[in-house]
């Protein structure tokens, strides 16, 4: 985990915040929050706290079987998928992550939008 | 303003969720903004039991009866979030009225950070696993190349200071025509050959308290006397070099190579240490590692040869025959003798 993007930004301490924050918005988005109101409380939690710490290169590990699993049903748009995107990036902004890392995390979530992504784009 | 006045403000600006309800028919007489934010703001007429869903009656009734406070979580759905809310009832009375007082606190932040600790260190867990499982392994690896209390003084300082052994016995095997052997054979059916029989070997020597240093190529050298010492160092080598030969003459029976091998004995000094920073190995150097590996040379295809110094330590346990004097490279005039297994039946171990 040395040099990792985990690592740098403070461990657990700061990634928890993240995550704390990442849910929040996600959940208070009404472009996709639904996707996350009927999800029981810990499992999202459980999933955010893996996602995000994954991405960061935390000790985490995050299978793509298991990240197409939980998305299968929900018929997720591109439209939907960039949102993500854009409130993850403006959560690690506001904690300190500086521009080039948070593009670096942002490919990290671009390279599994294949996975995610299953509604026939408009 | 009046004292009840303060009162009824201080418990409307409160961030926890307080109503008060009259024990006689369960209806509300009061209630702040966040419990109506939680619950919904009580109707005229409704109870405590359909405004805050998943009440037990029991534990209500309990509170009425004896008074003794109820404590009990409800989930309330708010828009997407499900809250958690920890609700305490307990009794009051006002005059001859008896009052019921329901505090609510919105515990939902704690659930979930207590839910996102449990994932993360089930997590952190699980790679600390992972990490005890490489560790042994990396142990295990090392254990192979050095002694186990060579590797305790690695591990712990980081560094092996080079140890004199003063009495060590030593044993060195070479094939004969392995050269030979190796160039008209398939490498893969060499090593495997040789990978046979020196993990019979391994075990030998494991049998005889000795220690196996090393290989190099076709040759293999085990200590007795270091890095623990013993007493019986000469015949423990003496012991493994006859049951080198025994397992050869075995083997050869039933395998189409027919293996030759010669053994040198050698006892004396050593000094054993790991050689090297990056690639380490440990190793040993010293008049008795030479000695072994000088009469190994001079041995007769599956005959053992040990200096004369050695006969005293091994004329009890062993057959000597006189192997004559020798110039011996790097050792002078040396008397040799000639070793091989007794006939008595061998002691067991």
């Amino acid at each position: 985990m040395a040099g990792s993007l985990f690592e740098k930004y403070g461990g657990f301490k700061t990634v928890s915040r993240i995550v704390m924050d990442f849910y929040e918005e996600a959940l208070d988005s009404d472009a996709i929050g639904d996707f996350f109101a009927e999800v029981e409380m810990t499992r999202l939690i459980d999933h955010q706290t893996k996602f995000i710490a994954s991405l960061m290169g935390g000790p985490a590990s995050f299978s793509d079987e298991r990240l197409q699993l939980v998305h299968r049903q929900l018929k997720i748009s591109h439209g939907d998928f960039d949102e993500v995107a854009r409130l993850l990036s403006a959560t690690l902004a506001e904690h300190g992550v500086t521009p080039d890392d948070i593009s670096l995390i942002l490919d990290a979530v671009e390279s599994k939008r294949s996975l995610i992504v299953t509604a026939p784009s408009a | 303003m009046s004292i009840a006045a303060i009162n009824e403000k201080l418990l409307r600006s409160i961030g926890v969720g307080v109503a008060l309800v009259r024990a006689s028919n369960l209806q509300f007489i009061f209630h702040n903004a966040p419990f109506a934010k939680w619950f919904g703001e009580p109707e005229k007429g409704q109870l405590l039991g359909d405004v805050i869903d998943g009440l037990q009656a029991e534990g209500i009734n309990a509170v009425i009866k004896d008074g003794s406070p109820f404590h009990g979580e409800v989930e309330v759905k708010l828009k997407r979030r499900t809250l958690v809310i920890a609700v305490t009832i307990s009794r009051a009375r006002e005059g001859k009225q008896t009052l019921l007082v329901v505090e609510c606190q919105n515990i939902t932040r704690i659930r979930e950070l207590e839910g996102m600790i449990d994932s993360y260190s089930t997590m952190v867990e699980r790679n600390t696993r992972e990490l005890e499982r490489e560790k042994e392994r990396v142990e295990r690896l090392l254990l192979n190349l050095m002694p186990r209390s060579v590797y305790e003084e690695f591990k712990t300082f980081g560094v092996v200071t080079p140890q004199l052994y003063e009495n060590v016995s030593v044993v060195m095997l070479d094939f004969v025509n392995f050269t030979d052997f190796a160039a008209r054979t398939d490498p893969t059916v060499t090593l495997g050959e040789l990978n046979d029989i020196f993990t019979a070997f391994d075990r030998i020597t494991e049998q005889y308290g000795c220690e196996r240093i090393k290989t190099i190529g076709d040759a293999y050298l085990a200590v007795s006397g270091m890095p623990d010492p013993a007493v019986d160092h000469a015949t423990a080598v003496a012991h493994c070099a006859v049951r080198f030969i025994r397992y050869l003459e075995r083997r050869n029976q039933s395998h189409p190579h027919k293996w030759q091998a010669r053994i040198g004995l050698g006892s004396g000094a050593a000094v054993g240490s790991v050689v090297g920073i990056q690639k380490y190995v440990y190793d040993v150097f010293g008049p008795s590692v030479n000695m072994a590996s000088r009469l190994q040379v001079l041995a007769e295809p599956m005959g053992i040869v040990a200096p004369a110094e050695m006969k005293f330590d091994l004329i009890d346990e062993f057959r000597i025959g006189d192997f004559g004097t020798h110039d011996v490279k790097g050792l002078g005039e040396l008397k040799l003798i000639t070793v091989t297994g007794s006939t008595r039946p061998v002691r067991s171990y």
